[in-house]
């Protein structure tokens, strides 16, 4: 098997496109995206950007909700491997690469490091233009009118926006930028980030980026508070941290717990190294 | 606990797999010759899919794939990503097919004449044995039987409505368009798009979303050499023969851009025996490209550029649609706490 699968066009290409996409952050580009041996829509987005940059000194992570054990983290995580012999870690300290899906390390990242986020649907616009060659003309006109108004409807009638996840955030000043299925909890995570963030969308064939250092701001009203989800109340009953995204787990007793959904930040929580 | 059980993604998956390789197992065991020779159709499918024509490489994924046939053409996808691409091959002629079946509904005596070939359409599709029939017939060879398409004479007369021509023609596997679409980037899609999704999109043209009633001009199965610029002596060389399906279709007539009026055609091509997928392909071409006659309704979803370019391609829908079975505990979260505080929210607005 060829080093990191791809054949070297096709890194050449995707190299080129990500250089595209940093240099006009939060801009959508558009490449061919090659079929990989994973299914479209389980990251073959991330795969490509993280195969297309990853090198023999570099040291992966890859997180799947939060999570290094989760099955499709592990699958990636394998498969990479498998074709580059790279170091693999768990931990966000260690790691160069990190591909992630919907979710930002809780323990902040910094300089060098790369975050690979796999996207599903690359354009923020899609969920008020499902026509794409209307939405990239409003890209380019900056008219996010529509995206105004939807957020304008959803607070008249239900106090905030519907949106959960993938929330709208304006990079730059610029562009209208989908930040992945993440929590709300993670988007403030995105400005000003040390890191390189890439965005790889496979099915979709684009793939767009956040320099470090850059400013990155939801989509909200001067006057209303960009509300993140809240675990008040309550702490990780493995780690007790307070101040960590945490999941719901149902006991078999039907008893409700809370973990740390990023488990590295709960084990270096457990063992003192934050 | 469950917390714990997230974490055991390592064993699990080693597990399925152990799991499923005793799944496939008897599958594993049949012979790829046997494969080829007894499960034409399904091969060609997935040749057509996955488009990369190895049958050799198509029967090894039926069998790794049990007869999930969106699966085999899935690991006929993923193996075309890590092969090199040496060169390009000189464009085909349809013209030059040498013909195995070739009919055409639009006329009733064509030059050449229709050849039925190998067909169950007439069959009576019962599961009881029934007796077989005599048959007599006159020998013909598939070698030398080159016709041109039954709509050439209407072409040479002027009355065929002409597309203009692209300078270059697209290459979807190499940088994905932009809209709007060129028709050759939209004509690779949909070569190889998933049969049924075309079936379904197609038949909703010939249904009450679109009038797109067409008759077969010429439908034709036969194999086609591929010629190649040798890259030292530079000189054009066989390397191979594939087989395939091409299908033109005649629609209404229509004015053309010199306001003439012309007779309007689809255009479908695949590799491998697909009828089914490259009638479909014909009819969404006419569609997308003639669509001026709807009386019906304005809802025509077939002649949408967008519908057809992102919608047809069985690796992309199959896999979106299979990973809602990744976890989706954090987004599924976020989704819980919005919604109650919009229940709320709208609870109090009530009181």
């Amino acid at each position: 098997m060829r080093y990191a699968f791809l054949d070297e066009e096709a890194k050449k290409e995707i190299r080129r496109s990500i250089l595209k996409a940093i240099a006009i952050p939060g801009y959508i580009v558009s490449f061919a995206s090659r079929e990989m041996p994973v299914a479209r829509g389980w990251g073959t987005g991330g795969l490509q950007v993280t195969l297309a940059i990853i090198n023999e000194s570099d040291t992966l992570k890859v997180i799947d909700q939060g999570c290094d054990g989760s099955v499709n983290a592990v699958n990636i995580r394998n498969f990479i491997h498998s074709v580059t012999n790279v170091k693999t870690t768990t931990s966000t300290k260690e790691a160069s690469i990190i591909q992630t899906r919907h979710r930002v390390p809780e323990i902040e990242l910094k300089e060098g490091q790369t975050l690979v986020y796999q996207v599903p649907m690359p354009d923020i616009l899609e969920t008020v233009e499902p026509n794409t060659a209307k939405a990239k003309l409003m890209h380019a006109n900056a008219n996010y009118s529509k995206l105004w108004v939807l957020l304008y409807e959803d607070t008249s009638m239900f106090g905030d926006s519907r949106i959960s996840n993938r929330y709208p955030v304006l990079v730059n000043n610029r562009y209208a930028m989908d930040p992945s299925p993440i929590p709300k909890y993670d988007t403030l995570k995105l400005n000003n980030c040390k890191a390189l963030q890439l965005f790889g969308a496979g099915r979709e064939k684009k793939i767009y980026a956040i320099p470090p250092y850059t400013k990155v701001e939801p989509l909200k009203f001067e006057d209303k508070e960009f509300k993140v989800e809240s675990f008040q109340g309550h702490f990780c009953n493995r780690c007790g941290s307070k101040n960590s995204f945490l999941d719901e787990v149902y006991l078999d007793d039907g008893r409700v717990k809370y973990f740390c959904n990023d488990t590295d930040y709960c084990d270096m929580n457990l063992q003192g190294k934050l | 606990m469950a917390y714990y059980a997230i974490k055991g993604g390592e064993d699990a998956i080693r597990n399925s797999l152990h799991f499923y390789k005793d799944k496939i197992e008897n599958s594993n065991n049949l012979e790829e010759e046997k494969i080829i020779n007894s499960l034409g159709f399904a091969i060609d499918k997935i040749l057509s899919e996955g488009s990369l024509y190895s049958k050799k490489l198509a029967s090894q994924a039926i069998k790794r794939s049990a007869g999930d046939l969106l699966n085999a053409a899935f690991f006929l996808r993923a193996h075309r990503s890590s092969c090199q691409r040496i060169g390009i091959c000189k464009p085909l002629d349809v013209n030059n097919m040498k013909i195995k079946r070739r009919i055409s509904s639009s006329f009733k005596d064509i030059e050449g004449g229709q050849i039925l070939g190998a067909s169950n359409d007439y069959e009576i599709k019962l599961l009881i044995e029934q007796e077989s029939l005599e048959y007599n017939y006159e020998n013909y060879s598939d070698k030398t039987n080159i016709i041109k398409s039954a709509l050439t004479p209407l072409r040479e007369d002027g009355l065929v409505k002409v597309l203009k021509e692209e300078e270059e023609p697209w290459d979807i596997t190499r940088s994905f368009p932009l809209a709007p679409y060129p028709r050759s980037a939209l004509m690779q899609m949909m070569s190889r798009g998933e049969s049924g999704s075309m079936l379904g999109f197609a038949y909703t043209s010939m249904r009450g979303y679109g009038d797109v009633h067409p008759t077969i001009g010429d439908l034709r199965v036969g194999s086609l050499d591929i010629n190649f610029t040798h890259p030292f002596s530079n000189k054009e060389v066989k390397i191979g023969e594939i087989e395939a399906t091409s299908v033109e279709c005649v629609g209404t007539f229509n004015k053309d851009e010199d306001d003439e009026v012309k007779l309007t055609t689809g255009f479908g091509f695949c590799f491998g025996e697909n009828e089914t997928k490259a009638i479909s392909m014909s009819i969404l071409d006419l569609t997308l490209y003639n669509n001026t006659y709807s009386v019906g309704t304005e809802n025509i979803i077939a002649s949408d550029f967008e519908m057809i370019m992102q919608h047809i391609d069985g690796i992309e829908s199959f896999g979106f649609a299979n990973h809602y079975k990744l976890p989706h505990y954090v987004t599924f979260q976020t989704d819980f706490q919005i919604f109650k505080s919009a229940k709320k929210y709208a609870q109090e607005e009530k009181e």
